[in-house]
């Protein structure tokens, strides 16, 4: 067992329809601190984070979190992680507020039937919530939320859950620019004490808020320091010729 | 004067749908849901000459044969097929099979209750053992439906966080499907397979309408449910109208006023 937060991935091997996503892929890194997942649509980013989350069964390979095999084993990954999913992956068609969102989550602790609200559940959601400044909105219906402020609610369920990991999948995706910023700047206060893993297809965004940076397109192409990673010749070879240096700045345009 | 078994079968009926249906809003089975009453019909079909080959009641035949047919969904989804084809393929299987099978049994067998009374349903013919037994399905379904509510909608709004959380969201989809079959089969007979398709969905798309979370959401299907059992029931025998047919009319009149208050 770890002291500090520590994800191990070795010889990961993940295929769809006999097409390799990731073939013998591995990194080891060890928290607290920002790690960046970076590529182009279809790049494997949200496969890379559900074979650490144990939502998908890779081909070959494992995956240890803190020491521990928690390979296609959500419910042990998620021991240790927190997950925030993409917006686009959250049915807003029930009626049910944030608040209920989050308190949910925690009463899913212990065998079943949870017919009571266990201690400190509302006090530990209220917590979370205010911490994300989602407090104002929280007993609004999910339905009726903005991306930025159901992204809020989603990061206050991942922190309420108290996991020394959090793996957030594209968090900034359909949200206004201001709420980008907001969103960001939550994120670089979580990665003070938590290992947390965070998709973008807007590299600029978490640069230099990042320990690591990881360049993903079919496989891990590039990772290390941002200073090291972030560099031309890598990231043309992952998002091929729409990467340009302009006045010595690197540009990435989606196609 | 009403009945007091007629009483019984409608408020057991919608009970038992009135707690599902929200779960099936939640988890997005509408169209899995209203597929179903078509295995009931082939289940229930299928229990006469079962009960009059090998003995029993044609009623507990109906589940043993029904609740298995309906984990085929649940298979074929877990294979890897989309839930709305997984669903088509079950529906044509049990559509086919049902039309086969009452052709068979109106054939070779003779049988005690009309076939028409499951297709039509009417609780005004419901004996006492017909209403205890539609009391203790309904028991059984809407305990299991109260007991895992909470569960089933964390699946619903976000499966992959649920299976991180910890649940075993398989199990679950298996709980599920085998409330809905329970309720279709058992309850076959009290409100009839039209009725059952109307019973299964408009209670919840009438309470997400009106709900802010997810226990106005149930509250109010179950009472949008009662209100349109007993008031169709009450409609059909003054009005000298097939109680199912009314129990309909007064749930899709029921779902027309909650848009209004949604417009609100």
């Amino acid at each position: 067992m770890h002291g500090k937060p520590h994800v191990k991935v070795e010889d990961l091997t993940i295929a769809y329809r006999g097409e390799y996503v990731f073939n013998g892929d591995g990194f080891e890194v060890e928290g607290p601190g920002l790690v960046t997942v970076i590529g182009p649509n279809g790049a494997g980013k949200t496969t890379l984070f559900r074979a650490i989350m144990g939502l998908v069964k890779p081909l070959r390979g494992r995956v240890y979190v803190n020491g521990e095999d928690v390979t296609g084993s959500p419910g042990r990954a998620g021991r240790h992680i927190g997950y925030v999913p993409q917006l686009a992956h959250v049915y807003r068609g029930f009626p049910l507020t944030g608040r209920e969102l989050v308190e949910l989550s925690l009463r899913l602790r212990g065998r079943p039937p949870r017919l009571h609200v266990p201690r400190g559940v509302r006090e530990r959601a209220e917590r979370y919530l205010r911490a994300v400044g989602a407090e104002r909105f929280a007993d609004r219906p999910v339905s009726r939320l903005s991306g930025g402020q159901l992204q809020r609610i989603l990061i206050a369920r991942a922190l309420a859950r108290e996991t020394p990991i959090l793996v957030m999948d594209e968090p900034l995706s359909a949200i206004d620019p201001r709420g980008k910023e907001g969103i960001a700047r939550i994120i670089e206060e979580t990665a003070r004490d938590k290992l947390v893993f965070v998709s973008s297809h807007d590299p600029i965004m978490f640069l230099h808020r990042s320990k690591y940076l990881m360049v993903v397109n079919r496989g891990i192409k590039g990772f290390g320091s941002p200073e090291k990673t972030f560099r031309l010749e890598l990231l043309r070879h992952a998002y091929g010729g729409s990467v340009y240096m302009i006045e010595k700045c690197i540009h990435v345009f989606e196609r | 004067m009403l009945d007091p078994r007629w009483v019984l079968v409608v408020v057991a009926a919608a009970t038992a749908f009135g707690s599902l249906s929200p779960v099936v809003a939640a988890r997005k089975l509408y169209y899995f849901a209203s597929s179903l009453p078509h295995a009931a019909l082939l289940a229930a079909v299928l229990g006469y000459p079962l009960a009059a080959e090998l003995g029993g009641d044609p009623a507990v035949w109906a589940l043993a044969v029904g609740v298995p047919l309906s984990y085929i969904v649940v298979y074929l989804v877990e294979r890897g097929v989309e839930e709305d084809v997984a669903t088509a393929v079950f529906v044509s299987f049990s559509v086919a099979s049902s039309v086969a099978a009452i052709y068979y049994v109106l054939t070779r067998y003779s049988v005690g209750t009309s076939l028409w009374s499951l297709i039509i349903g009417d609780p005004l013919l419901a004996s006492w053992r017909d209403a205890w037994w539609a009391a203790g399905v309904a028991a059984g379904v809407a305990g299991a439906a109260l007991l895992f509510y909470r569960e089933q909608v964390v699946i619903g709004v976000d499966r992959d966080f649920a299976a991180t959380a910890g649940l075993r969201v398989v199990l679950y989809d298996y709980l599920v499907v085998t409330a809905l079959a329970v309720a279709a089969i058992g309850l076959l007979k009290a409100v009839g397979f039209v009725v059952e398709h109307v019973f299964i969905l408009l209670p919840s798309a009438a309470a997400v309408n009106v709900s802010r979370n997810s226990g106005e959401a149930l509250a109010a299907s179950i009472l949008s449910s009662l209100f349109a059992g007993l008031a169709g029931l009450i409609l059909g025998v003054y009005l000298d109208v097939a109680p199912s047919a009314a129990i309909g009319f007064v749930l899709l009149g029921v779902y027309l006023a909650s848009l209004g208050v949604r417009e609100k």
